[in-house]
């Protein structure tokens, strides 16, 4: 099983969330976040207050896929989250040892 | 442990087992709550019965000294098919406690053989006139007390003398006691009836709440008539109808839930919500509903019993009200000759007078602006005179002069709701009718439309006093409005489409509105406003949630279909209040914060792109729709080629902020230009003189304007200038009288403009007017020190330089700033001038010498006006 994480643009969320409902992965954990990677942030002014623009918004999707559905899961963000941007974001994929349903307590891929 | 199973015992799980089958039955058959909750009251019973007489006495009404009793929900033979059964014995004496107590031991025994979960109470009598200050629960149950059998004098005494003396000594505490408990319930549950999945029993407006009702009904009618109340006079005679109907409903769908889940589940759960819908449970003639229309059943029913339940523990506990507690000044709030206030419940000294609109609206303008709440009688007295109140049509002016003043008192939200409740909104405004309890099914939504518009207007409303730091923006946001009301309109009206036949619910919001028009007296341009904000009240969330917000091309799509700032302010405060009256947890704060930074730069972009965004006839095909729209407003003998040709390079925040009514009149007064150099046009719009100027561009027009009406002591809140392609400038200053010099001597009038004239003709030299006013302000201190910055920008504008400056406000400011910058050799090309507190924003576009400003001529300006400012 691997984890994925991504970090993507919010206006594109709704369709990467949409196009992985496609290739079937439907479990996810979606966290509105703020940061900034290469693309640093600004400052704004407004009515002569400045506003510090440092950490921008972005959309912290995270699921736990078996592997087989790890590949079509990252090219579908791959394809679906980049608009040839900085600030596209940034996919995360680590290994997972166990996974396991608090309700019946099965364990493995079918806890997924 | 059970007992050793008996041929009674036995017999007995038989008949429970036969007898809860047929009253299921039934109530599959009829949905009739009410009868299968009495039904299952007396098959109790009689259990009770046969088990006394196998454990206690052959004969039971032979019993001396000992009396079963029924309490709580059993006492008022309201026993759901899975609630707790709540059995008394109660005893004369501690002798005939100690002779019954194996006996009552093993009728509790076997009844929870039988698996029905009883809580067994042996009291004595002499207990039951004592109010129990550690379980006033117990207190509470024995108001419902019922005789089942046994000593039956027994049972008298303790109904006719011991429950009325413990009333009587302890009533107002056992009140306390209640409406503590309710108001712990009622903040559990998120104080609001409207859940998306209440539950049936505890949820504000549930079956709780009814019988809170009830007792404080039974106490109050023992305190003041020394009697216990009966169904028929418990409650006054129009509330019982809604009361006896809501009982309906709830014990009906509370009885479904119990078949359905075997337990004591309350939980109104979406998919039982459908269930119960496709069965029409409640429902007359159970006829099948789609769920949101049954769900729209339950909240008109909760809402009578959430309205009557408070209303009876305000009147009851006046002094203990939480929302007494909650306003601030209490003492001084203002008295009204025409209402009376017990608590926060206001009652009408003459209802008669109820009739006269005016008077009506009285009502709802003091709740609105003092946040007390209508007494019962008050409601009910409005709900009976709207006919009467309704028989000539209202006028227009007057019903939006008092809409108006509601909508913008704090407690506009409260107002509203009581409008609605007492019927009165949906009378004025029957559109709004098709929102009243309407249900959105999905799981974002939490509350009802009509619930939801109003905690929309809420939420503006409580920025007055922001609590996290992301309201604070918006907070300040919301000083800045010219219109606050046009706001608090939109909201009220911008959802009604979803209560009606129309695939798009905007389109059906925007229908209702121009109906909602006809019986208000709003001006053309604010209608269009009004318009604007229904139409597009989810344009900012779609950007925010949908686009790129750092992408420019977004912040300019947006910009354009905004328009100007002021309707930028108000769609930015409108999709703060409609997001967070979804959902408690709808507005995060990542979610305001974005919303802010969107208003930011979209705000920005509107202030700094006038110079590319300007009106060409030619070019943009899309600008002849302008030409379209005021064309027919001309007089005659004027073409379009002319009107294009005045529009020919002005701005087009210029065309968005005027209506086509006032684009036309400036053209009127361009073609005059021919025969005088100046053409002015002074209007007062409320407390704000709104003063026109057209003219052949010159210098020191701007500084020679401002000068003038500074040197008249006006107060400049806000100018724009700008000039189309021919150099005609349009300037348009937004100013106070403090004095009151224009207003006491209306003939001032005519000196004021003429002293406009001069001065841009040269034939007075401003400063001679300005010497006498700066020596009448020379020695006045700013209430606030605001430390001056000035900021220009080389790249917003492919003609000028934009020039920032936050300043301190104070007279004669802007014509010094004119003036200065004439003096420096500087052009004006376009100014916008706003003020918030005793802060100036002031920006101009300028040019020096044709062209942009180069960097040391910029700081050069920048020393010059902090020199002479």
């Amino acid at each position: 099983m691997m984890r994925i994480e991504a970090i993507i643009q919010p206006s594109r969320f709704e369709s990467v969330k949409e196009a992985l409902h496609q290739i079937g992965v439907e479990g996810m954990t979606v966290s509105e976040v703020r940061g900034h990677g290469r693309q640093k942030g600004h400052t704004e002014t407004y009515r002569g207050r400045e506003y510090e623009v440092d950490l921008l918004p972005k959309i912290k999707i995270e699921m736990v896929l078996p592997f087989n559905l790890v590949d079509g899961a990252v090219q579908t963000i791959l394809k679906t989250a980049r608009t040839g941007k900085i600030g596209d974001g940034k996919i995360f994929l680590s290994k997972v040892d166990e996974a396991i349903r608090i309700r019946d307590e099965e364990r493995g891929e079918g806890a997924l | 442990m059970g007992i050793p199973s008996t041929p009674l015992t036995v017999a007995l799980r038989d008949l429970y087992g036969e007898e809860f089958a047929r009253i299921e039955r039934e109530f599959r058959a009829t949905s009739n709550g009410r009868v299968a909750t009495e039904c299952r009251a007396s098959l109790l019973d009689r259990i009770i019965l046969d088990l006394s007489r196998e454990f206690l006495e052959p004969q039971p009404d032979q019993l001396k000294k000992i009396s079963l009793v029924a309490l709580g929900g059993y006492g008022r033979k309201e026993l759901f098919p899975h609630s707790d059964i709540d059995l008394m014995f109660l005893f004369e004496d501690s002798d005939a406690e100690r002779r019954y107590r194996e006996g009552t031991q093993a009728i509790g025994r076997a009844l929870w053989d039988l698996r029905l979960r009883v809580s067994p109470t042996p009291r004595l009598l002499s207990e039951c006139e004592k109010f129990q200050r550690d379980n006033p629960e117990f207190n509470i149950a024995a108001l419902d007390s019922r005789y089942i059998g046994g000593d039956r004098e027994l049972f008298e005494r303790l109904r006719h003398k011991f429950l009325p003396r413990m009333i009587d000594a302890a009533g107002s505490d056992l009140l306390r006691d209640i409406s503590e408990l309710t108001e712990q319930r009622h903040r559990k549950e998120g104080d609001t009836i409207f859940h998306l999945e209440p539950n049936l029993k505890n949820s504000p407006g549930g079956l709780r709440d009814y019988h809170v009702a009830w007792w404080v009904g039974l106490i109050s009618k023992m305190q003041k008539a020394g009697r216990w109340a009966t169904q028929e006079d418990v409650w006054p005679a129009n509330a019982r109808k809604d009361m006896d109907s809501a009982f309906d409903f709830l014990a009906a769908a509370r009885c479904f839930l119990h078949f359905r889940r075997g337990r004591d589940d309350n939980a109104l759960s979406y998919e039982l919500q459908a269930a119960a819908a496709a069965r029409g449970i409640g429902v007359e003639n159970r006829r099948a509903l789609e769920p949101a229309e049954w769900m729209r059943i339950y909240f008109r029913h909760a809402r009578a019993v959430y309205a009557l339940c408070t209303q009876l523990l305000d009147e009851a506990l006046p002094s203990s009200s939480k929302l007494r507690a909650r306003l601030q000044g209490w003492k001084s709030r203002r008295a009204h000759p025409g209402f009376s206030l017990a608590g926060v419940r206001l009652s009408v000294l003459d209802p008669a007078s109820l009739r006269e609109p005016q008077r009506l609206m009285d009502v709802f303008r003091y709740v609105a602006s003092q946040g007390v709440k209508l007494s019962r009688e008050a409601e009910d007295q409005i709900r009976e005179t709207l006919p009467g109140a309704f028989q000539s049509p209202w006028d227009p002016a007057a019903l939006w002069s008092n809409l108006r003043e509601i909508l913008l008192a704090p407690y506009a939200a409260e107002a509203l709701r009581a409008m609605h409740s007492s019927g009165l909104l949906v009378r004025l405004f029957p559109e709004f009718g098709a929102v009243d309890s309407l249900v959105m099914r999905d799981y974002y939504h939490h509350y009802t439309v009509d619930a939801h518009s109003f905690m929309a207007i809420e939420n503006i409303h409580r920025l007055r006093s922001p609590e996290r730091d992301w309201e604070r923006p918006f907070a300040n946001l919301f000083t800045e409005l010219e219109e606050p009301e046009l706001l608090f309109l939109s909201l009220l009206f911008h959802d009604v489409g979803k209560g009606m036949a129309c695939e798009d619910h905007v389109a059906g919001s925007l229908q209702a509105i121009e109906r909602v028009f006809t019986r208000l007296d709003l001006k053309p341009d604010q209608a269009d406003t009004v318009r604007f904000l229904i139409r597009d009240h989810l344009a900012m969330s779609a950007s925010l949630l949908r686009r790129d917000i750092f992408d420019p091309g977004t912040i300019r799509a947006f910009a354009e279909q905004v328009g100007t700032p002021e309707r930028l302010k108000l769609l930015g405060l409108f999709t703060y209040a409609d997001i967070r009256a979804v959902n408690p947890e709808a507005l995060t704060s990542w979610k305001a914060e974005s919303l802010w930074q969107l208003y930011v730069l979209t705000s920005n972009y509107l202030s700094r792109s006038l110079d590319e965004e300007r009106f060409h006839a030619n070019a943009e095909p899309a600008d002849l729709q302008f030409v379209d729209r005021i064309f027919p407003l001309l007089a005659k003998g004027a073409s379009r080629e002319e009107l294009a040709s005045f529009l020919e390079g002005l701005p087009r925040r210029y065309l968005f902020a005027h209506s086509a009514e006032e684009i036309a009149a400036h053209f009127e007064m361009a073609r005059r230009l021919k025969e005088k150099d100046v053409q002015l046009r002074l209007e007062l719009r409320g407390p704000i003189y709104a003063l026109t100027l057209l003219a052949t561009d010159r210098p020191f027009l701007f500084a020679g304007v401002s000068g003038t009406l500074a040197s008249w002591g006006m107060d400049i809140w806000k100018a724009e200038a700008f000039a189309n392609a021919a150099g005609v400038v349009v300037d348009t200053f937004h100013f106070t009288d403090p004095h009151k010099t224009l207003e006491l001597n209306p003939s001032e009038l005519a000196r004021l403009e003429k002293n406009i004239e001069n001065v841009l003709s040269g034939a007075i030299p401003v400063e001679t007017l300005m010497r006498g006013r700066d020596a009448a302000h020379s020695n006045s201190q700013p209430k606030v020190n605001v430390a001056t910055q000035i900021r220009f920008d080389d790249g917003s504008s492919p003609h000028s330089t934009l020039m920032e400056i936050v300043t301190q406000d104070r007279p004669g400011l802007l014509f010094r700033l004119g003036s200065t910058l004439a003096n420096f050799g500087c052009n004006i090309e376009v100014a916008l001038i706003d003020t918030e507190g005793q802060r100036a924003l002031d920006t101009f576009y300028l040019t020096f010498g044709g062209a942009k400003l180069t960097p040391d001529t910029q700081e050069r300006l920048r020393i010059r006006l902090l020199t002479e400012g």
